[in-house]
């Protein structure tokens, strides 16, 4: 059906007629067919056309407006009219997808794109789901998945305003990493969303083996987010807690005097030369705050997470899983915001020293790719928290990817995200973003030329997302079907099915 | 109320013929602190047996022991665990259950397709005792999935929940590569959870759950365990407190060397000096050498002299830990082959040279071709044995 033709423009800013009777839209996706090759298209913007000049349909609406004249238009459809400005996105011809480098042929047809057109679009062998293809408001039936070792290794922007889809597209992303066995995903989940408390979600997977979940207050079958405080060193706060510079001296020379007894040294007020009273007092009760802890009768009582004769192994625990390509979701609703960042870190440093090892072991190449989901990616990578000093999610984003670990970073302001580690982070997921300044940013550092998509992306609803990605051919539209209603609800086991596997149980 | 709780207790666990008896001789310990402690019953929380099916020297020995408490009126709970669970049901737990010598306390029935585990209630103390057993590879873990809790939850009365399971929460460092259950499997608010499976002792008043503790092995299972602990152990509880009690046989004495950048001669000379001036009757002794020699091989330091001079001091046993001592002669080779036949082809040839022999690439072939002979059907293990002896003399002659 052909929906308008190319009548005038140039190159990057095409102008296509609108065809009566069709209807085009912002994002749309259009086809041009020429002899030699085809081409898809899409609208960045729409205009009004008219054979009147501004006088004549100014006067035209006033006779109207004003004087109640009944008036029609002689052959209405070619006079008034839209025109839609578009892009060129790829070039198809017999030898493949390219980057386009011409103009489709004046006058020719556009009609609207097709899912046999889109052919090219494949899965790879280790595909990272992220929605259905869109073209304006209208979802088409192909599944958009990238390459998800490279995507993940090379770190993920998710960038949206409140209410806009994120918490949908994560739920959806990691639904569907769980049918692959490429990667493994931290998730620091500080609204306890995903993996499904009290509802639909990552526990209910068929492959529920591969879910681990962390949490305060574990439901059955989650574990106890338990950390001993033997295994934190003083540089695991960098990012969570902004000590003075007297007081990171003291963290340090307490880890150097008392190796990994130190936290409890300065709870107990254990001696430390050439340190202030005030400094160490300081240090003491912050700690105590941080970590929710109180002294009592010279023993050290926990009321949080944070525990002197538990979780020994929690953090290895965790990496270990990830190197198993598990879904990790640590449920941080209970904690402060420090909090969460110290046990992010935690474990980030692990994997960290654990991925540097076996690159420096030669045998990187045999691990998956581990990805850290972080929401509100700013209260680490902001320039504000970067200018108080580096922390471990900063050098991911720096360094990840030679070691294979990349960040999933989520925000509504990438903005405040330093430039260069925008530019580091190759895909870029774009849901609705109202504010100009934080649209901008996404669209100077997209992989693809974004310049004319500030419309598009403003005009993003719930669900509607842009991909760009040094890992597609152009900037994707996408449409995240809405989770609850997409995933299969797979049935659970039924238990009479282990009735025969009761082995050793006297069933009376 | 007073009780008593061990686990793995590994009867036939240790081959040596000087340690074989060795957790034998723990559980008559065990039990003899049972009887003078006046307890009202005995927790067992798996692996009483090292196998399903145990030789019969313990097993005389262990069910002499428990007809001594059955007598007193001493009840024994009791779990399989990993090493004497059988999926058969072919367990001599089961035997000594039928003959009223234990109660297995993991009974159940299937409510609403859920587990709903049944309280064994002891008649003297009111004690009600439910518990999981421990298989292999974590099987159990199924079990835990179906758990009905709130059934086992909503029981009034003392509570105790016997497991054999590490739980993750409460690994010890060292273990973080062992299968675990998270905690959150277990029912809330017993008033005490008899643990058994990690060889360690740990104890922790758990908030909403109670008190839950693990007493390690009854006797040390391994090098490790011989090293750290010494002994093993078990406790004793009553209603307002827990103990642990250590069940020694043999004092422990620990040498540990680091050879990074020595010679053999001059670990070896340490060693035996250490040893001279140390008292070792009727010690175990452990030794422990670990780094990167400067020279030579492993096996230049002369053990023999060492344990001869260990035991020329009346020690009851020596052992000896060498997998963390490597030396600059036995590098490891990194390889890309795609058989097993190609890559022992590769390692003899990389190894050739280092030791005179004539043909040694021919007498290594050899040698493990004799070595790698199977068992024939019907053999007896001590008859296989002998034919390979036999094969690896007439070679070597």
């Amino acid at each position: 059906m052909v929906k308008g033709q190319v009548v005038s423009g140039q190159f990057g800013e095409i102008l296509v007629r609108q065809k009566s009777g069709e209807q085009i839209e912002i994002g749309e996706l259009l086809f041009a067919e020429s002899n030699n090759s085809h081409m898809i298209l899409q609208v960045y913007d729409l205009v009004y056309g008219s054979q009147l000049t501004q006088q004549q349909l100014e006067l035209i609406s006033g006779m109207k407006l004003e004087e109640n004249t009944d008036m029609e238009f002689m052959n209405a459809e070619l006079r008034n009219y839209v025109l839609a400005k578009v892009k060129t996105l790829l070039t198809i011809n017999d030898k493949g997808t390219h980057i386009p480098k011409q103009l489709p042929d004046f006058f020719s047809n556009v009609r609207e794109v097709r899912k046999d057109d889109l052919g090219f679009i494949t899965k790879p062998n280790d595909p990272l789901f992220l929605g259905k293809l869109r073209s304006g408001s209208h979802m088409i039936d192909i599944d958009v998945s990238l390459e998800g070792v490279k995507v993940l290794q090379h770190h993920i922007l998710i960038a949206a305003t409140t209410g806009r889809g994120k918490s949908n597209l994560v739920k959806s992303m990691l639904w569907n990493i769980l049918d692959t066995d490429y990667c493994g995903i931290l998730v620091l989940d500080p609204h306890d969303e995903y993996y499904g408390r009290n509802s639909f979600g990552l526990k209910n997977h068929s492959r529920r083996d591969k879910v681990v979940y962390y949490s305060k207050t574990p439901v059955t079958g989650g574990r106890s987010l338990k950390v001993n405080l033997k295994t934190i060193k003083p540089g695991h706060f960098n990012g969570a807690v902004n000590w003075s510079d007297a007081q990171t001296e003291a963290l340090y020379a307490y880890y150097k005097k008392y190796g990994d007894e130190w936290i409890e040294a300065i709870l107990l007020e254990k001696e430390i030369e050439h340190f202030m009273e005030g400094t160490t007092g300081v240090v003491r009760r912050r700690m105590m705050s941080l970590l929710d802890l109180y002294v009592r009768d010279g023993q050290i009582f926990s009321n949080g997470i944070f525990d002197t004769t538990s979780g020994f192994t929690t953090i290895k625990d965790i990496v270990n899983d990830l190197e198993n390509t598990k879904v990790v979701v640590v449920d941080t609703s209970a904690f402060t915001g420090s909090s969460e960042i110290l046990v992010g870190s935690l474990i980030v440093n692990e994997v960290f020293g654990r991925y540097k090892h076996h690159k420096l072991a030669g045998t990187l190449d045999k691990k998956p790719v581990i990805s850290i989901v972080l929401e509100e990616a700013p209260r680490v990578l902001g320039k504000n928290v970067l200018e108080q000093g580096s922390n471990i999610f900063e050098t991911i984003a720096r360094e990840g990817r030679k070691f294979k670990i990349g960040l999933t970073a989520i925000t509504q302001l990438p903005s405040l995200i330093p430039r260069e580690i925008l530019a580091n982070m190759n895909t870029k997921i774009i849901l609705g973003l109202e504010m100009g300044p934080e649209r901008q940013a996404i669209i100077e550092s997209a992989s693809q030329d974004l310049s004319e998509d500030s419309r598009n992306i403003a005009a993003l609803d719930k669900g509607e997302a842009i991909v760009t990605s040094n890992f597609s051919r152009f900037a994707l539209p996408i449409k995240i079907p809405l989770f609850e209603e997409s995933v299969k609800h797979p049935n659970q086991k039924p238990i009479q099915s282990y009735q025969k596997e009761y082995l050793g149980i006297q069933i009376v | 109320m007073k009780f008593a709780h061990f686990a793995d207790v590994h009867i036939g666990s240790w081959r040596d013929p000087r340690l074989k008896d060795c957790s034998t001789q723990a559980f008559n310990k065990a039990i003899d602190l049972c009887i003078s402690e006046k307890v009202d019953f005995v927790l067992i929380a798996g692996d009483l047996f090292n196998t399903s099916m145990p030789a019969i020297d313990g097993l005389k020995v262990v069910t002499r022991r428990f007809k001594e408490l059955s007598d007193l009126s001493i009840p024994v709970y009791i779990i399989a665990g990993s090493h004497d669970f059988s999926p058969s049901g072919k367990t001599m737990i089961d035997v000594l259950e039928e003959a009223g010598l234990v109660k297995n306390v993991v009974k159940g029935s299937i409510v609403d397709n859920r587990l709903r585990l049944n309280f064994t209630v002891d008649k003297k103390t009111g004690a009600k005792i439910t518990g999981m057993l421990g298989r292999r590879g974590m099987l159990e873990r199924q079990f835990y999935e179906s758990l009905d809790l709130s059934a086992l939850e909503n029981e009034p009365g003392f509570k105790i929940f016997m497991l054999h399971t590490a739980l993750s929460e409460f690994k010890p460092k060292d273990l973080d590569k062992v299968d675990a259950t998270p905690l959150s499997y277990l029912p809330k608010g017993f008033n005490y959870y008899a643990g058994g499976h990690v060889h360690y002792i740990f104890e922790k008043n758990e908030p909403g759950y109670g008190l839950i503790t693990y007493p390690g092995a009854l006797f040390p299972a391994n090098f490790k365990e011989m090293e750290e602990f010494g002994h093993g152990g078990l406790y004793i509880v009553d209603e307002k407190s827990s103990k642990y009690v250590p069940i020694t046989l043999f004092e422990r004495i620990a040498f540990n060397i680091d050879c990074k950048g020595r010679k053999p001669k001059d670990v070896e000379q340490e060693l035996l000096n250490k040893i001279s001036s140390s008292q070792l009757q009727n010690a175990i002794v452990t030794l422990r050498l670990s780094g990167k020699l400067s020279e030579g091989k492993t096996s230049d330091i002369d053990f023999k002299r060492i344990f001869d001079l260990i035991y020329s001091k009346n020690a009851y046993f020596a052992m000896r830990n060498t997998n963390a001592l490597e030396s600059e002669e036995f590098e490891e080779i990194k390889i890309d082959a795609d058989s097993i036949e190609e890559i022992e082809e590769r390692i003899i040839k990389e190894h050739l040279g280092q030791i005179k022999i004539d043909n040694e690439e021919q007498l290594v072939k050899d040698l493990m071709k004799i070595l790698n002979k199977e068992k024939l059907e019907g053999e007896k293990n001590a008859d296989f044995e002998k034919r390979i002896v036999e094969e690896m003399r007439e070679f070597v002659n």
